[in-house]
């Protein structure tokens, strides 16, 4: 909460009402004929011709999941088909007007979104540009494979095949398909006409398409997005997270520095078909009656929210064409409750069990296939038998189509055979990429201006001074120190840098990192969020995708559970399922706590660390975050940062000449050797380092015994050489951190350094971690947490007698048995 | 005030031990727990480990004398102190049978203590860290000589560097005027003779064999009956028992030949018997199996008690737990006597008859020979069969040739008919 916004009692406890507009619900009235002053027939008659090639389409793939033949062409293939037959009309309506500036991100079910503005762009761009983009669009290997399908009169034809074949064999999983076959029917898009992944989750489209929008915001891009969920998708948590998000206040209350308060320019459209699966919305799981009804909730201009007619095209296309504009006036976000309905099953697999027969024949006897022609014949637009001429040109050129994706000469698969690494080499994109922007960074002030920078200035950067004197806390570069260096670095070189999270502005970070960026940083690119976890590593998400830097921050790890699927779904996979097409510039600083309970401590580096696709890293000095940190601001990768709050004031301790002042980068997969020694290599991971060398000091002066110690700081990647070096050397080896034992990401390392070092081990590995237990209060630290004792019992107990010591204790088998048998 | 460390009781029947080999020297500083010094029974060999710590003081018999259990056998305490009144009588004389009448004085010997620690881990197995075992293969030392120290009884690899810089080489040395160190295994830092030839000194299972050798050859009347019989049912018999699985998969033609052996010779009870003197024969109503087994320290025949009475399963598990306990050494030596008759299986080795000398005062020994194809008439036809020899040496001073025959006779059709034989 700024100072600057006054929260008085006089004005927060005056009484008054609340009041609401009227929501519209279905009020277009317009007839055909009445269009025909707005509209060329021609352009009348291609919205039909549109819809029957999204129906056609989804038809076929109807035919050959069911029946395994299209049009004579027989095929099959094993992924999803969560068809949109019945939603058509309202998909060429919506995309009508945009342009592939206009960003749209769609669900499951979004074959006939995509199509629909593919289409469209088509129609807007000129031949040059179309040739352009198909030319260079994977290195014109996809428009190569097109050109091979037979003669084509026209350039557009000629894309609409490319739009087609590149979604089709994509769907078919074919190298040839959009994203070489590894985004498939569900996560399927193409950039160059605005169309953003689509998304298997249901609503994950809405925090990231939050996040496209706030990339162009603050990037001053041109266009708008729109974000396609279903009705089903509104008993989702992470919605309603980005709707908030995207409606913030702040963005007219606070965003003035550098003159981008205004709205978000984006359009959360809701295809509300009436289901989710099966589960009926309305008058079942839902509660709003009418979905336009929610838009209400969240603002005071409710949202511009209301209710069109999804089955007329027409109407689709007036509600767009007046919501652009309030958009374009900066008083957005806008959200369209967009009647539709789904006439075949969620899935193949559906038998529709729950809506009769009747219901679906009553929908369709209005199916805009039908009603739309007719209204266009009655009104003169065209003859009836030019809409038959639009029938069999639409399946003729889907036959050709298919028969060409069918084809598993002209279109092969990925050859994991001759290949093996065919997906290794999308999972990371690993490029330096000092600034993602063009501009001139917003900045308010020059960076020697901000008090913290000067503050630093006058450091010691080694945590003992010249006379190998402690030196005091206040004037030692410390952890949060070293992690805000390379960021207000970054700030002044790379324009699209942003970064937000709960409490990051004023407060400066709950941990004091970001304590004074905000003296030169605007609220456009510092921000408080919403304490919406989800929204907020989604939206990163969608910034990222559209090529922004953002470093976004969950105060705690222990939060990393409200954001699970935009952690583990959505920021790990997007650049391997587009086939290395989308960057993830992504870095998610959470905090591992300590003094705060059960739900506040908790290392969860194992959970990150198992999910393809992340990077992991968790540096535990000062040297090790400033280098990680910049690393990972000059990368192109999601990077999960872990950082410790029990060492946010500790100086570095190990490197030599202390921490550098000028920018350096720390390879991610590297280890950083802390101490050299020959009878036991003990590794670490985060604060545990600390225990570790409190212990290896005890083993040296009472029990002669020399450790090797080696930070963990990057768990993901993660360079095994010179860990194995080491074993081989000492044979011996203990894994510390402070995550709980089962499960702990020290228990991966254990069985691969077994692996690796079978032969030299003198002892099994020894994995030391936290109890299996909640985290008791910090009074009782000692007993959950590693202590150097419970690392030298481990030593003496499993690897190595030590004479004369006495484990403090119990770690026998038969105890170690019986824990795991209670499962604690 | 110094202490004595006791020659400890090894089995419920051992009464005596030999001393192997002093592992310390006068003079040297041990601790509780340091191996002293190595005896054996007349079939394993353990380690004796000071109950005490301090310097060693005095060793007050030398090594190969037979020690009565319990007797003093080292004094440690503090440098210069006296340990005369630890001495125990008839200390010095070698004379074992002496010593075995005397009875130690009480006060001088502690309560008896578990079985000393050796090698070993409880269940007989050697635990050995793979980067100790590895140091141990390169160095070209044994590690069964390695005085565990890692947890759960492991060798561990400074156990292995310990070996290395003072294990076998000093104890070596100690045996002193040429004689390089005596032992089952060679000791790896042993010198090599510099006339072209060593001399290895014998063990106590060595020595217990060449005197009961000699003894049984010079003092009874043996002859020795070779027989052959038809392997076909008992080979097919292991093939259908290989094919079950589990554990009837490891029953052998050797474990089927015992079976044999235990469910005939209750028909001849002359071979199931012992000499008594030189004018008594004592019969016995169980057949208690006596097993020769080769082991790295030499012949050692368990025995399987009340064998008549058990299934073929349970003899050929039994069998195999007895024979890896005496190859480890760590054998009850109670399971090593009250033997009535003895089978020694050389068959493996390709052997076609051998004449098994009897382990006294038992009266017969059967020697199982391997199998060879032969050739006989069926029908007027020459036809192949698997031949497995059975050589009997019997006491003629009990037995005549005619009853002896007989008895291998019947053991031969038995195991032709082996499943009719089960089913008695």
């Amino acid at each position: 909460m700024p100072k600057s916004l006054y929260y008085g009692p006089s004005e927060i406890r005056a009484k008054s009402i609340i009041t609401f507009e009227d929501i519209p619900v279905n009020v277009y009235n317009k007839t055909v004929a009445e269009e025909r002053a707005n509209f060329k027939d021609e352009e009348l008659v291609r919205i039909y011709r549109d819809i029957t090639i999204l129906r056609e389409f989804e038809s076929m793939l109807t035919s050959i999941k069911t029946q395994s033949v299209y049009n004579g062409v027989e095929t099959t293939y094993p992924g999803p088909a969560h068809l949109s037959v019945g939603q058509e009309a309202a998909c060429v309506g919506q995309a009508y007007l945009m342009t592939p500036n206009d960003y749209q991100f769609g669900s499951h079910r979004s074959h006939s979104e995509i199509l629909a503005k593919a289409l469209s762009s088509i129609e807007k761009l000129s031949d040059e540009e179309l040739l352009k983009i198909m030319e260079n669009f994977l290195g014109g290997s996809c428009l190569r494979a097109v050109e091979k399908m037979g003669a084509c009169n026209s350039v557009k034809e000629l894309a609409i095949r490319f739009i087609l074949y590149g979604t089709l064999s994509e769907i078919f999983a074919r190298k040839t398909g959009f994203h070489m076959g590894m985004g498939g029917s569900m996560h399927a898009f193409f950039l160059p006409f605005g169309v953003y992944p689509n998304n298997a989750i249901v609503g994950g489209s809405a925090p990231i398409a939050a996040g496209a929008a706030l990339y162009k915001k603050v990037n001053d891009k041109d266009g708008f997005v729109v974000c396609n969920i279903g009705d089903g998708s509104l008993g989702c948590g992470p919605v309603w997270e980005a709707f908030n998000f995207a409606c913030m206040d702040q963005f007219k209350t606070l965003w003035t520095e550098d003159n981008h308060q205004g709205g978000m320019p984006i359009l959360f459209n809701i295809f509300n078909n009436g289901y989710g699966m099966g589960g009926q919305t309305r008058g079942e799981t839902m509660a709003y009656d009418m979905l336009a009804r929610i838009g209400a909730g969240i603002t005071p201009s409710q949202m511009h929210a209301e209710r069109i007619d999804g089955f007329n095209p027409l109407a689709v296309i007036d509600a767009m064409k007046r919501k652009l504009e309030i958009l374009k006036k900066g008083e957005g976000p806008v959200l369209l409750d967009t009647l539709t309905y789904r006439f075949c099953g969620h899935s193949v697999s559906d038998q529709n069990a729950y809506r009769e027969k009747s219901e679906i024949n009553d929908w369709m006897e209005v199916d805009p296939i039908i009603t739309y022609r007719q209204n266009l014949v009655d009104a003169g637009v065209a003859a009836d038998s030019k809409f038959e001429e639009i029938l069999a040109e639409t399946r003729e050129r889907m036959t050709n189509i298919c028969r060409h994706a069918a084809d598993k000469e002209f279109s092969p698969y990925c050859d994991f055979k001759a290949d093996p690494q065919v997906v290794e080499r999308i999972m990371f994109s690993n490029e330096k990429v000092a600034s993602f922007g063009t501009d001139e960074p917003r900045v308010m002030a020059k960076k020697e201006e901000c008090s913290r920078v000067q503050q630093i200035k006058g450091k010691s950067r080694f945590y003992l001074d010249e006379k190998g004197k402690p030196v005091s806390k206040m004037k030692t570069f410390n952890y949060r120190d070293a992690i805000f260096e390379p960021i207000i670095d970054k700030y002044y070189e790379d324009s699209t840098l942003v970064a937000y999270g709960e409490d990051v502005r004023d407060w400066g970070g709950a941990f004091a990192v970001y304590r004074g960026l905000p003296e030169v940083i605007p609220h456009s690119r510092l921000f408080n969020s919403p304490i919406s976890e989800a929204a907020i590593v989604g939206s990163a998400v969608g910034y990222a995708m559209c090529g922004g830097r953002a470093i976004v921050e969950l105060m705690y790890a222990d939060f990393i559970g409200r954001a699970g699927d935009e952690i583990f779904n959505q920021m790990s996979k997007w650049q391997a399922m587009s086939a290395g097409i989308l960057k993830m510039p992504v870095i998610l600083r959470v905090s591992v706590g300590s003094k705060y309970g059960a739900q506040h401590s908790q290392d969860w580096t194992a959970l990150c660390a198992h999910i393809p696709g992340l990077k992991v890293c968790f540096p535990a000095t000062p040297w090790e975050a400033k280098g990680l940190m910049q690393s990972a601001l000059n990368g192109s990768d999601p990077v999960v940062f872990f950082e410790s709050q029990r060492i946010y004031d500790i100086g570095e301790q190990f490197h030599e000449g202390g921490v550098p002042e000028e920018s350096y980068e720390i390879e991610f997969g590297d280890t950083n050797l802390v101490r050299s020694g020959k009878d036991v290599t003990i590794l670490t991971v985060g604060a545990a380092l600390y225990r570790a060398v409190k212990a290896a000091d005890e083993l040296k002066e009472k029990y002669g015994m020399e450790a090797e110690i080696i930070n963990l700081h990057s768990l993901v990647p993660l360079n095994y050489e010179k860990i194995v070096a080491s074993v081989r050397k000492t044979g011996r080896c203990v894994l510390v951190s402070d995550a709980c034992q089962r499960g702990s990401f020290l228990n991966d390392i254990a069985a691969n350094i077994t692996e690796m070092c079978f032969d030299d081990l003198d002892a099994p590995c020894v994995v030391v971690g936290a109890r299996n237990w909640i985290t008791p209060p910090y009074e009782f630290d000692e007993f959950f947490f590693p202590q150097p004792s419970w690392i030298i019992d481990a030593i003496h107990s499993k690897i190595v007698p030590i004479p004369g010591y006495v484990a403090e204790n119990e770690v026998s088998e038969v105890e170690w048995l019986r824990r795991n048998k209670a499962g604690v | 005030m110094a202490k004595a460390v006791i020659m400890p009781k090894a089995g419920i029947t051992v009464e005596s031990c030999i001393i192997g080999k002093f592992m310390k020297n006068i003079g040297d500083a041990v601790n509780v727990g340091d191996v002293l010094f190595t005896y054996e029974t007349d079939k394993a060999s353990f380690e004796c480990e000071s109950t005490e710590a301090g310097e060693i003081l005095a060793f007050f018999f030398e090594e190969g004398d037979e020690v009565p259990c319990f007797t003093n056998v080292v004094a440690v305490g503090a440098k210069g102190e006296d340990y005369s009144a630890l001495a125990p009588d008839g200390a010095a004389e070698a004379a074992a049978p002496a010593a075995k009448e005397e009875a130690p004085k009480a006060e001088e010997a502690p309560k008896a203590e578990a079985a000393a620690e050796t090698t070993k881990t409880a269940d007989g197995s050697i635990h050995i860290s793979p980067r100790a075992k590895n140091l141990s293969e390169r160095a070209g030392v044994d590690y069964t000589y390695a005085q565990p120290t890692g947890p759960n009884g492991r060798i561990i690899e400074r156990d292995i560097r310990k070996l290395m810089e003072e294990g076998v080489p000093a104890a070596a040395q100690k045996a002193e005027e040429a004689a390089p160190a005596a032992a089952a295994a060679p000791a790896p830092a042993a010198p090599k003779a510099e006339n072209g030839y060593e001399d290895i000194k014998f063990s106590g299972i060595r020595k217990v064999i060449a005197k009961s050798m000699v003894t049984s050859l010079s003092t009874m009347a043996q002859l020795t009956n070779h027989h052959s019989f038809d392997a076909t049912a008992i080979q097919a018999f292991r093939k259908e028992c290989k094919a079950a699985g589990g554990d009837v998969a490891g029953i052998t033609l050797g474990d089927m030949v015992l079976y044999a052996v235990s469910r005939t010779l209750l028909n001849h009870k002359d071979l199931n018997a012992n000499m008594i003197g030189d004018d008594t024969l004592r019969r016995f109503e169980h057949v208690n199996l006596g097993v020769a087994v080769d082991t790295p320290r030499g012949l050692m025949v368990p025995t399987i008690f009340n064998a008549d009475t058990k299934s073929l399963l349970e003899i050929s598990k039994e069998v195999k737990s007895l024979a890896e306990a005496a190859r480890s050494g760590a054998i009850s030596p109670d399971l090593l006597g009250g033997g009535t008759f003895t089978v020694s299986n050389l068959g493996a080795t390709g052997v076609e008859m051998f004449t098994p000398v009897i382990n006294p005062p038992q009266t017969g020994i059967l020697g199982v020979c391997g199998i060879t194809q032969r050739v006989r008439e069926v029908n007027g036809q020459m036809s192949i069969y698997p031949a497995m020899g059975l050589s009997l040496t019997y006491d003629h001073r009990v037995v005549d040739g005619s009853p002896a025959s007989k008895f291998v006779s019947e053991l031969c059709k038995n195991l032709e008919k082996f499943t009719l034989l089960l089913a008695k």
